[in-house]
């Protein structure tokens, strides 16, 4: 049993693990890379090039994949010869900004700018003001004589300067493209790599990815759990009806209102409820615009649309697979011989038929948990609920890569591990797995 | 008790005609073959005909099949013509489910509409048949590490839920007619391999599979020749299951904006135009949305009843 | 003295509702079972026994019905009876045994629950009691280890001990009608034997009425008093056990008796004959007597009217207008054509041999269930299924192996021919050395080793038509030009007597079986100097049984084919048998030939199997010797001899710690045991 669990704890991990591969794959290798989807189609090669370099993309992508999932400021700290520290600082209330700084001998965050050929140490100060240090004792040399320098730029990222051999770095800011000229060779962005909760910059908000994403989650998970405990009741009471009247007018009834339900796509569901509820009825409010990423607690009757819609697919798919496990278990040889027994009706589905018929679909459901969470992130984009669902919608619209990669890993992570929970529950109680 | 060795019985095939013509052996083959095939169709008639079920969603499938396969003759405009001074309009003689938003005629478009979803749909089912195929029979035929590896895969690909496989990808290479029948058969693949895989583990393990080592038969033609074409059963039902759930993701990819580029009359993507002026003409997301409900039910309900009547059949 | 008895059937006929039409499985069908009886309804697939047994505890699935008759319990009808009613009497007065016992026990409830719910609900029994009387129940079909199988779960218990769980469980409410429903077919030979006695015993003690099916005429012979043979839906014949065995009066049941392989009878002894034809569909029956089709005796008056069962002498009944001829005649061995001519090379003293086999192991890896193990951390274990075994075949004779399910038989079978791979050792076949797997053998090595199968169902490709599979070894091994092939094909059909009309068949088309004589066919098409046979009648009925030994037995008359015959069945190994080799766990524990098996001095394993076989004559005393225990595991095999956990002549630590020496007896008899030659030769089965 203890066996077993380690046992799938270790699938799950090693499916985790391909999965990020597959995810960063498909992300950044596909065609159409990440620099030209920042820059869009009007951006000359040198600025591309630039852009690649600035945001680490040249590197090989074994590398890039490690320093995604595992951080880069080990790699860098490696390369400066002293550690590197995050700060984060707080303006107003939720204004936060990310600094990396790396810590010298004297304990001092110090970072590094190069002007006019000479290299400048940045040290902060305890009350955050920067003092400039001239640093230019600090160059090393390579065996040609060549002298270079690895430090952190103001901009977060490790640079390699090279006197002599600067390049342009081009820039896109609000106002267009800066060109500055000095500027270092070789760029590591930083970051603590999405295994330690960095997982990178989003290029649409311009903010961490994981400060953004947080409280996406939890709505998103509130939407899953309401749905899920409308509906896995309702869907096994159902199922439970119609497999013990197999073939009678209720079972065809609830079958076909399943198959229903279950086969319509999301958000023609949704469209037709919001129709029917808010525009017809007008008792719900119809196009549910949730103007904040809180609003969904100001106003329940905001979520019973939402709610609704994704419980009913999953009420017709779980109503189904308990049917038929029903009848599976209603047609089996211990149960003919619990009828024989003299046992009545309700003693035999009470003591012989529930217990075996339920164990099917939780595997199932939580199988099917995929297509559920698939289903929400539809949901989430009918009604703008502010949810992962959506976020990753967006994304993906904006080509928000990092955004992307987070929100998909994350989703991922909850489904594969509601799966782990319902395997380890489907072993407690099937005493054949549990006595194996 | 079983009356399976009584139905043995009932179902005496026909003696074969005795070759008398000067090509005896390739006219006989072909007579067989046809008549082979008869009786296949046959089959399948009855077993449709016999699911109530089955009958009413292929009359729904058909439904849109005529309307696509005729979209020209039933309709008076192209589904991209654009009319600014008609937007918006509700049903009328001249337009009989009105006009969207940019004054396309709405009934035009859901017939082309048809087009786009019922060529993609089953073009998308095959190609990831093609790949589960390929993925599945070796898998479970040889086991052991090749098994092992390509599971690890596979299992790699089903913890995504579908929907977010499709949207990363779409992402990653843009929408188009090419792009969305690709994700869609990546999406369906490993579904379809397991599948392959669990009756190939099956039917290797049958003596007719041993018999053919025993012929010195190499893998490939057991894989291919005995193997196969046991597996088509459980392959056909799921194929049609298959056709509904794509339907499902066009349309539902089309709503979320991934699907075909405009203006490509596509359902989803009319649902999801028609939602943003549902309050100035509910007409286009209406029909568009019974569209793609009646489509996808009526596929899941024809394959429903197939799999259940055959699964009595045998 | 005149009492009721405790069921009485009565002209009952059930009917089955398909989409085509009714189909009538039973019809007219009456018979008594009076307290303390036991009568036996026997029969093949599919002739209705089970349907009997079903529509007594109305319990026939929403497609079957009671058409006519009457069935009466202690005098009462019992159908038209309320729901309310049949409760009280199912599971308190009328128990049953069924065929499948893993199945017919509910896999997620414990066994003491399952048995004491009959007693809470029949009886209103407090639950520690009931699970008293449970325990007392299991301990009284000798449960070894009651206590602990109380607790466990069905899949943690071997078949025999579950079927022991569901007698016990019917027998808990003292039931005056016990209906068993093939309680032994799905155990292994010397479980069913122990069983047997179990009910045997149980009859004596409880004095159960009891109606026990089986398809076997030998396990109804030891256990029932009276004896009802089926035939299509109908009784045929009824009477007492021994007046069914000694005189039988319907050529059905005459039939029966002749076409079974006798255990004590040598090869070349006796002929089997096969009842010809096939059972007709009940949709589709003759007008007359239903066998008259089949009958070897049949005449102008048998096609006129459907026969009426009549009490010919004192309790025999038979349905059979000439019966009457046949009384006091020794019907069964009748037209018995003793055939004993030999096999061609029979006196030959040593002929050369097809095949030899030395210290073959054939380990197969256990699957790693720990990440440890994934990592190859942890040492790889095997199921050792074949371990160590040599023999030998000589040319044109056959090599008997038998062995109870799981000692590896048949993996040495596959071994030889090459579908699995040997760990070690050696095969040597025809002078080549064959120890390489199937893919590196030469096709020319290939064509002469081919392999017949067990399973009807699977041996065949259900996609193509007959002929196709035999011709597509034709046309593989070129065993003769391609323009040949077809006619080929049909003499091969017929040399398996079945007509050229077969070759565009579907597999889906054919009985069970005609699909092993394509089998036959497809495995001797091309031409091989040795075949070897795995199982192949067992999946069979009995009438089938034999047509399809006699043609293996002709084949290899005919082409001094060398065979090998692998089979749990100890009769029809004698029957086709020159040498047999008896394993147990992977082991070869005795082998020499076959007279000398079949006699003693036996090793302790072979002499339980001989005892377990059922032998239709219910004069003979059933014998002793039986196994306890479950075979152990072939994962870590018991040390030393690998039968001594469930040998009854275990002698202690040498048994345990020493591989069994071999006793040589002459003549290539040998065992392999820790008794003396002289202790051997005391044991009989």
């Amino acid at each position: 049993m203890a066996r077993f669990i380690v046992r799938r704890l270790f699938t799950m991990f090693l499916t985790m693990f391909i999965v990020s591969m597959l995810v960063f794959a498909i992300v950044e290798i596909a065609p159409g890379n990440v620099a030209r989807n920042i820059l869009g189609a009007y951006a000359t090669p040198e600025q591309e090039k630039s852009m690649e370099n600035q945001l680490g993309l040249d590197r090989p992508i074994i590398i890039r994949y490690i320093s995604w999932l595992l951080g880069s400021d080990w790699q860098v700290s490696r390369r400066l010869g002293m550690p590197v520290k995050e700060i984060v600082i707080s303006q107003g209330v939720v204004e936060r900004y990310h600094q990396w700084w790396a810590v010298d001998e004297n304990g001092d965050l110090v970072q590094w700018d190069v002007e006019g050929g000479k290299l400048i140490k940045l040290v902060r100060q305890p009350d955050g003001s920067v003092v400039q240090v001239l640093d230019d004792q600090s160059w090393k040399f390579d065996e040609d004589g060549n002298a270079y320098f690895w430090g952190l730029d103001t901009a977060n990222r490790a640079a390699l300067w090279m006197p002599g051999q600067e390049g342009t770095e081009y820039r896109l800011e609000y106002s267009g493209w800066i060109e500055a000229a000095d500027s270092p060779v070789d760029y590591i962005p930083m970051s603590k790599g999405l295994l330690r909760g960095d997982a990178g910059i989003s290029l649409r908000y311009k903010r961490p990815v994981s400060e953004v994403i947080g409280r996406r989650i939890s709505n998103s998970l509130i939407l899953a759990a309401l749905a899920f405990s409308v509906s896995i009741p309702i869907a096994i009471v159902l199922g439970l009806i119609a497999g013990l009247n197999e073939g009678k007018p209720v079972d065809r009834l609830i079958s076909l209102g399943g198959l229903i339900t279950a086969a319509s796509p999301d958000f023609a569901t949704g469209i037709l409820l919001i129709m029917i509820f808010g525009m017809w009825l007008k008792i719900l409010p119809g196009a549910t615009v949730f103007l904040s990423e809180t609003a969904i607690f100001k106003d329940p009757r905001m979520l019973i649309l939402p709610v609704l819609t994704a419980s009913l697919v999953e009420i017709g798919y779980v109503l189904r697979i308990t049917r038929s496990s029903v009848v599976e278990v209603m047609n089996s040889a211990y149960v003919r011989t619990a009828v024989l027994k003299g046992l009545s009706q309700r003693q035999v589905v009470l003591r012989h038929v529930l217990r075996n018929a339920l164990m099917a679909p939780i595997t199932v459901i939580m199988l099917h948990v995929n297509w559920f969470i698939g289903g929400l992130v539809v949901v989430e984009s009918v009604f703008g609920f502010p949810g992962l669902g959506n976020f990753i919608l967006n994304a993906a619209l904006y080509k928000d890569v990092y955004a992307i990669e987070a929100g998909a890993m994350v989703l991922i992570a909850l489904a594969v591990g509601t799966q782990l929970i319902a395997d380890i529950i489907y072993s407690l109680i099937n005493p054949r797995i549990r006595y194996a | 008790m079983s009356t399976a060795s009584f139905q043995e019985d009932i179902a005496r095939p026909k003696q074969p005609p005795q070759p008398v013509a000067p090509l005896p052996e390739q006219l006989g083959a072909a007579r067989r073959f046809f008549a082979g095939l008869w009786k296949r169709v046959r089959d399948l008639i009855e077993i449709i005909t016999a699911s109530p079920t089955a009958v009413v969603g292929l009359i729904m499938v058909l439904f849109w099949v005529f309307v696509a396969v005729f979209a020209p003759l039933i309709t008076t405009y192209s589904p991209l013509e654009q009319d600014y001074k008609a937007i918006n309009q509700p049903p009328s003689a001249a337009h009989i489910l009105g006009t969207d938003q940019l004054g396309r005629d709405v009934w035009s478009r859901l017939a082309y509409g048809a087009r786009t979803i019922l060529t993609l749909g089953p073009a998308s089912v095959l190609v990831a048949f093609l790949l589960g195929i390929a993925l599945g029979l070796p898998s479970g035929y040889y086991g052991g590490a090749i098994d092992e590896t390509v599971m690890r895969i596979l299992d790699a690909l089903m913890a995504f839920p579908t929907i977010l496989l499709y949207m990363i990808i779409i992402s990653a290479v843009g929408p188009s007619h090419f792009n969305v029948v690709i994700a869609i058969a990546i999406g369906g693949a490993p579904g379809i391999a397991r599948l392959v895989r669990a009756l190939t583990m099956d039917i290797r393990t049958r003596e007719y599979v041993a018999a053919a080592k025993l012929r010195g038969d190499s893998d490939f033609t057991i894989m291919v020749r005995e193997i196969l074409p046991n597996c088509r059963g459980p392959l056909i039902v799921d194929f049609l299951m298959r056709i509904g759930y794509a339907a499902f993701y066009i349309g539902t990819l089309g709503f979320l904006g991934l699907g075909l580029p405009p203006p490509t009359p596509d359902w989803g993507g009319m649902v999801q135009q028609g939602h943003n002026h549902m309050m100035a003409n509910v007409w286009p997301v209406l029909s568009a949305t019974l569209a793609i409900i009646t489509l996808v039910i009526g596929l899941n309900m024809f394959a429903d009843g197939v799999r259940e009547e055959s699964m009595r059949y045998q | 003295m005149e009492q009721t008895p405790v069921l009485k059937v009565d002209g009952l006929a059930v009917a089955y509702k398909t989409r085509k039409r009714d189909i009538h499985a039973v019809r007219d069908v009456s018979f008594e079972i009076y307290s303390g009886e036991n009568l036996g309804l026997v029969g093949e697939s599919g002739c209705g026994k089970s349907t009997v047994a079903y529509s007594i505890v109305n319990f026939l699935g929403p497609n079957g019905r009671i058409v006519r008759g009457n069935i009466l319990f202690k005098g009462e009808p019992l159908h038209n009876r309320s729901e309310k009613e049949l409760r009280r009497l199912r599971g308190a007065d009328i128990s049953m045994v069924y065929q499948e016992p893993m199945s017919a026990l509910n896999p997620s409830m414990r066994i003491q629950d399952q048995l004491a719910e009959s007693l809470i609900t029949h009886r209103g029994m407090p639950r520690s009691e009931a699970y008293g009387k449970s325990l007392q129940a299991l301990k009284d079909v000798y449960m070894p280890d009651a206590e602990a199988v109380m607790l466990r779960y069905p899949h943690q218990l071997s078949g025999g001990q579950q079927q022991r769980v569901v007698i016990a469980m019917a027998l808990l409410n003292n039931p005056s009608l016990l209906i068993m429903d093939e309680p032994t077919t799905a155990l292994d030979v010397t479980v069913e034997a122990a069983v047997l006695d179990l009910i045997a015993e149980l009859k004596e003690r409880y004095q159960t009425a009891t109606l026990y099916i089986s398809h076997n005429l030998g396990v109804v012979a030891r256990v029932s008093d009276k004896v009802g043979v089926m035939y299509a839906g109908e009784i045929v014949e009824l009477a007492s056990t021994r007046s069914i065995y000694q005189s039988p009066l319907h050529p059905y049941t005459m039939g029966l008796m002749r076409c079974l392989p006798d255990v004590d009878a040598p090869k070349g002894t006796r002929q089997l004959l096969p009842i010809e034809g096939r059972v007709p569909s009940p949709a589709n029956l003759p007008s007359g007597c239903i066998f008259a089709p089949r009958c070897p005796h049949v005449i102008a008056e048998c096609s006129a009217q459907r026969p009426k069962l009549i009490e010919l002498t004192t309790g025999h009944h038979v349905r059979c207008i000439r019966a009457g001829e046949w009384i006091g005649k020794d019907m069964v061995w009748l037209d018995q054509g003793v055939s004993t001519e030999p096999c061609p090379d029979r006196d030959e003293a040593s002929p050369e041999k097809t095949l030899v086999v030395q210290n073959a192991r054939v380990y197969y890896p256990v699957p790693f269930k720990t990440v440890a193990g994934l990592f190859g951390l942890e040492k790889r274990q095997y199921v050792r299924a074949a371990d160590d075994i040599s023999l030998q075949v000589k040319r044109g004779r056959t090599l008997g192996i038998v062995g109870e399910s799981g000692c590896g038989k048949s993996t040495l079978a596959k071994a030889i021919v090459g579908l699995e791979p040997l760990y070690d050792g050696k095969i040597e076949f025809l002078n080549m050395d064959i120890s390489s797997p199937l893919n590196k053998r030469k096709l020319n090595v290939i064509r002469e080793l081919q392999m017949v199968f067990q399973d009807p169902n699977g041996t065949l490709n259900p996609s193509y038509c007959v002929g196709d599979q035999i011709a597509a070894s034709l046309r593989r091994f070129h065993t003769v030009p391609p323009d040949q092939v077809q006619g080929e094909v049909e003499q091969l059909l017929r040399s398996v007597k079945l007509d050229e009309s077969y070759y565009y068949r579907l597999p889906r088309q054919l009985s069970g079986g005609e699909k092993q004589r394509v089998g036959i066919a497809r495995a001797i098409a091309s031409n091989p100097a040795m075949v070897i046979c795995d199982e192949p009648v067992s999946a069979l009925d009995v009438s089938v049984q034999a047509a399809v030994l006699n043609l293996l037995l002709e084949i290899q008359k005919t082409h001094n084919t060398t065979m090998i015959l692998i089979s749990h069945d100890l009769s029809s190994v004698r029957f086709f048998s020159d040498d047999v080799a008896v394993m147990y766990l992977g082991r070869v524990v005795e082998i020499g030939p076959c007279e000398a098996i079949y006699m003693p001095p036996n090793h302790p394993y072979t002499a339980a199997l001989l005892a377990a076989v059922p032998r239709p004559d219910p004069d003979l005393e059933p014998s002793r010797v039986r196994l306890t225990g479950r075979v152990p595991s072939a994962v870590n095999p018991p040390s030393g001899c690998r039968f001594h956990t469930r040998c009854p002549f275990y002698m202690g630590d040498i048994c345990k710690e020493q591989e069994p020496p071999e006793r040589d007896f002459g003549g290539g008899h040998k065992i392999y045991c820790h008794l003396s030659q002289e202790e051997l030769e005391q044991i009989k089965p």
